[in-house]
């Protein structure tokens, strides 16, 4: 299942290379360097997700107390912080041309990067605990506070005037994305959630053996 | 709008060098821990 998982993965990453560069048309005003959105926004909606998860499993674990959802929990953070880190630095190489900027303080970018930083601390936090209840139990508390930054992350471009520009998916009024470009944008996005479901079965797999030895 | 291909590299580069980078983290991590009951068993016997 998690090989397959892979194979899947390595096929959607490769159809989304060729959607981004060889389906979808030139932006008509950031040119090329637009093509940096078929990685930054599929990087931002797996880190959402593999959030999202965090929260479900701290909420599970807390409810149940089943190392199961400790692992979920652990290993999603993990790969949500990796996706996160791709997000960040895509952002800023594709701000440096479009903005003259690699990074400013606002909304949208500061809200992300202490998201950021939320999540390597609850990663650090479980490095730190041994005992595996009270580690669980702690995580659990942060992973659901954390939580909190995702709307503030993903509505900042609303609540407060930013640079960073608004919502074209997930927005509430209709997408005004080219559909070429929102094709390969969805390829890319399907490529990036079977990589992070790779990820994911391989981590939890790798928790479950670091707790048996 | 000059081309600009340098910072899409960049950006797709660096992108692939950390995804990469984490799935080796991961194949060495398993390879490990498959590798600890036979290295027991090995020693045991």
């Amino acid at each position: 299942m998690t090989r397959a998982l892979g194979w899947l993965a390595a096929l959607g990453l490769l159809a989304g290379l060729a959607a981004g560069f060889g389906y979808a048309p030139r932006e008509a005003v950031q040119g090329n360097v637009q093509r940096i959105m078929y990685l930054h926004v599929p990087s931002v909606l797996t880190a959402y997700l593999a959030f999202g998860l965090v929260l479900l499993g701290s909420i599970a674990y807390l409810a149940t107390r089943r190392p199961g959802w400790d692992r979920l929990a652990g290993s999603a953070a993990e790969i949500g912080v990796l996706f996160t880190g791709v997000t960040i630095v895509s952002g800023s190489i594709w701000g440096k041309p479009t903005w003259g900027t690699w990074w400013t303080w606002d909304a949208r970018l500061t809200s992300t990067a202490v998201l950021f930083c939320v999540y390597v601390g609850y990663l650090m936090l479980r490095g730190l605990i041994d005992d595996p209840e009270a580690r669980g139990r702690y995580a659990a508390v942060v992973g659901i506070l954390g939580a909190v930054n995702i709307p503030i992350v993903h509505f900042s471009v609303k609540w407060w005037r930013a640079l960073h520009q608004p919502s074209t998916i997930l927005g509430p009024e209709p997408s005004p994305i080219d559909p070429a470009i929102g094709l390969a944008l969805f390829v890319n996005w399907v490529a990036f959630t079977l990589l992070f479901a790779y990820f994911l079965s391989r981590r939890i797999e790798i928790a479950r053996l670091e707790e048996q030895t | 709008m000059p081309a600009n291909w340098s910072y899409v590299i960049a950006a797709y580069g660096i992108a692939a060098v950390a995804l990469f980078g984490y799935w080796r983290h991961l194949a060495r991590r398993a390879r490990a821990l498959a590798a600890r009951p036979r290295a027991a068993k090995a020693r045991a016997a």
